[in-house]
This record gives structure tokens, sequence and C-alpha cells, in this order.
């Protein structure tokens, strides 16, 4: 009995009570939503776009964004998901505010600041190495490694995001992992 | 090269198709026979591989500070329900907004011509019709059975339009015996200008605390924010505001119109509504 309860007990509660409490307004309960995911929505925006400080901001972008679009959100695929994709969405759409802005080339765009994990992640030695090295990948690259590599999307939903071929994701990513194991052997 | 008959270039650029499983049988086939015998090629495969588990299994990052304060005074709700704002997921491009802004000037010019003119005309006796209590119900008296002028305001009637907080006696007039405009007791039309200017005046500490909010919270994001937008954004105020500057004038010459006091709230509405875009607006890396 005990052991039955207790299973019941550890039965994480799932986003769609507060997703059904946000999208009507409740800000606790979007507050909640936002303590569970905040990380995992930073670490998809500091990744892709190089950049601690622009990570935080667009965090902030993208939780924004949710709030306006919950209403719409119909429960057809995981809220994590949904918000995931929102957050790569948000990120894209940042940088093609910013291309408007000046016209640069795809490796010519800059990332001003690198960020240092050392101080987050001490026991992650190896993998600190490599959260550098990514971050200091072409924009191209980057965006199109962490997509499939790190979120673990398809060449063909990457396309339809980023508005390039499958066959220039593939060609991208190739790029990306040769760049990094150059970086890493160093 | 190799017994396999594949050189490494060849192996180079089978291996991205390799690695998403999409070779042919018979490729693949080469390419790991290559791999068996070629040194170079094999540590190659071997450090993509951990690259990719290493990718996957990247702990997630933390931000160096709390986003929620900044994320929650973006989406603090609207003290002001606007009866024009425009959906939520809708984006108000800086175009519309310019051309929204000059409109607002145009018309609250033309209202204040016309008010002016009014004003010119009703110095002399017109038929501008109002009515008294007696002529005709009162409508919130009748609703709460109380049926009589609760104060001393219930006959002010020179007022052409009811203000909607007040719960007041005055109504547009309708009556079948009218007076003149011009024959109001000033006082009348004293209270009657209280009763506008009280309403505005909340109305004026409501806008007051929200365009105060969302000035903070702009101000704030100017430099995250597209820097031609930002442009867009201030000049458009600006002409926001000298619309609410003449409507504020042309109220303080006629305080209890009514409509004087509309365009006033609906400049105002119009700043509440560039500003709460503006901090809506997400940031431009």
């Amino acid at each position: 009995m005990a052991g039955a309860l207790s299973n019941v007990v550890r039965v994480p509660m799932g986003d769609s009570t507060d997703v059904a409490l946000a999208a009507a307004g409740d800000r606790q309960a979007f507050e909640r939503l936002y303590r569970t995911h905040a990380n995992r929505v930073y670490s998809i925006c500091a990744r892709m776009t190089g950049s601690r400080v622009k990570g935080e901001e667009l965090t902030q972008d993208v939780f924004v964004r949710t709030w306006e679009k919950l209403p719409q959100f119909r429960g057809e695929s995981a809220f994590s998901t949904w918000l995931h994709r929102l957050a790569v969405n948000v990120v894209l759409n940042a940088r093609k505010i910013e291309g408007k802005q000046a016209s640069r080339t795809d490796e010519g765009e800059v990332d001003d600041e690198r960020w240092d994990e050392t101080a987050r992640a001490p026991l992650h030695i190896e993998r600190m190495d490599l959260a550098e090295a990514i971050a200091k990948l072409p924009a191209g690259a980057r965006r199109v490694f962490v997509l499939h590599d790190v979120e673990g999307y398809k060449h063909e939903e990457i396309a339809e995001m980023m508005g390039i071929t499958s066959g220039g994701s593939k060609a991208q990513l190739h790029r990306a992992r040769l760049l990094l194991r150059e970086a890493l052997e160093r | 090269m190799t017994s396999s008959n594949m050189t490494c270039d060849a192996f180079d650029s089978a291996l991205p198709d390799y690695l998403e499983g999409t070779l042919e049988e018979s490729a693949r086939a080469a390419v790991e026979g290559h791999l068996s015998e070629c040194v170079r090629c094999a540590s190659l495969l071997r450090d993509i591989d951990n690259i990719r588990k290493d990718a996957a299994t990247l702990p997630d990052l933390t931000p160096s500070r709390d986003l929620w304060e900044g994320i929650e005074a973006r989406i603090a709700a609207p003290v002001i329900p606007l009866a024009a704002a425009p959906k939520r997921e809708r984006r108000t491009s800086p175009a519309w907004m310019g051309i929204a802004a000059a409109a607002l000037v145009i018309s609250t010019a033309g209202v204040t011509y016309m008010l002016t003119a009014n004003s010119l005309r009703s110095s002399q006796p017109s038929a501008v019709a109002v009515t008294t209590p007696a002529d005709v119900p009162d409508e919130s008296n009748a609703a709460n059975g109380s049926g009589s002028a609760p104060d001393s305001l219930a006959p002010s009637s020179s007022v052409a339009s009811v203000p909607e907080t007040g719960g007041g006696p005055a109504r547009v007039a309708t009556s079948p015996t009218p007076r003149l405009a011009s024959a109001q007791p000033a006082s009348r039309q004293g209270v009657a200008a209280q009763f506008v200017t009280a309403d505005q005046a909340h109305a004026d500490a409501v806008y007051g605390r929200e365009i105060e909010m969302l000035q903070k919270i702009v101000s704030q994001r100017k430099t995250v924010l597209d820097s031609t937008t930002v442009a867009i954004i201030e000049r458009n105020l600006k002409i926001i505001d000298a619309a609410i500057e003449q409507s504020r004038a042309a109220l303080a010459a006629d305080p209890a119109s009514r409509l004087l006091s509309d365009q006033l709230t609906h400049a105002l509405d119009k700043k509440v509504e560039l500003l709460r875009t503006a901090a809506m607006m997400p940031a431009s890396i």
C-alpha cells in the first residue's frame, strides 16, 4: 500500500495544468512553466547564438512570445516540444532582423561574446571544451550543429526552419563536425 | 588507397551520408572496408562519433541572472482594455504606426476645428436641444428603482453624452420640449464640466501609470531593439504626444466636451498601444 502511494506521489506533474492556466492568463502558472523550462530554452538560445548575453535576451523574448501564443497551443505535441520549436524560431527570426540591419555574409556574422563555461560546470571538463568550440563555430554551421547534434532535429526540419535545403543542412553539419574536431585536437 | 579500392578523399566525400545511414549497401560496404584498413579515416570517424555523443548529452546551461522579472514586466496584464487593440499575435509595422499616428493628428485637428466652430455658433441662440430630468426618465435611476434625481448633478443635462463611469444623470437631449443650450445657467454648465473633468482626471491618472510603466520597459529595451525601429517609434511617439497636447489644450478651453475627452482618451490609447508594441518586440541580435 505504502509502495503504491509512493508510486503515485512520484508521478511527475506534467505541464498540462499550468499550460491551461497560463493560457487563461494565470501569470503564476506561467512563472512555474518558466522555472521548469528556462534553462532548456536558455541553452538553445545561447548555443545557437554563441553568446550568453544574447541568449538571455532571446530567452526573455521566447517566454514573452510564448505568453502571447499560448492560447493557440492545442496540445498536438508536448508543450516542451512546442516551446523549443518556438525558441528556435525566435532565434532564427532575430537573426533575420539583424541581417536586414547590416548586410553581411553568414561567415561574417560576428559573435561579440563567447562564454566561459568553466565556472558553471567544473565537473565536465571535456564537455566544456566542446561547448566552447561550438560557440566559436561560424554562425551557420553552429546553428545547424546545435539543432541537429544537440537538439536532435532532422535535416528536413532544420531546412524548413532555416530556409535552406536539406543538402545545405547536411553540408553545414559535416563542416561543423570537422571544424569541431580540429578545434578539439589543439 | 587501401585494398578496398576506396581513397581517403572518396571516404571523406561519403562520410556524411555514411553517418546519416543513407548510403547504398555497396557504397556502405566500401566505406567499412576502407575503415578497417585506414587508421586516419578510422580515427576521423571515431572522433566525429565522440563529438556527436558528447553534443547529445551536453548539460543545460543556466542564465547568469533570473530572467523572470524582465519577462513579467513585459507580459504584465494591460491596465486599460483597448477597444481597438490589435489581436495579440498581430504585429504592427512601423509604417502603419506612422500612418495611424498621422491619422490621429488629422482627426484630432478636425474634431477640434468642428468643436471650435460649433462653440462659436452656439454663442448665439441655436437649435441645440437639451432637456431636463423631468422630461426624460433617468435610466440609471429607473434601473435601481430610485426614480428621482440622486444629487445636485441631476439637472445638468447640457453635456452631450454621459461619462461611462460616472453613473451620471446627464443624457443626450431628445426632449419634445427643448430649450436652447445657450439658455443653460452658467453654473449648470460648470457642474457638467466638473463631472467630465473629474472623469478625465481619473482616466489620466490610470493612463499615466500605464504609460510610465511601459516607457520604463521600452527605455530599458532600447539597446536591444532594432535602431531603425526605435527611431520610428520615437518619431511616432512625438506625433502622438503632439495630438495629446492638442486635445488637452482644446479640453482645457471646453472642459465639458465629451467629444474632446474621448479624443484625448483615443490619443492616450494610441500611445499605450505603441509603447506596448515596443515593449513586447523581440530583441534584435
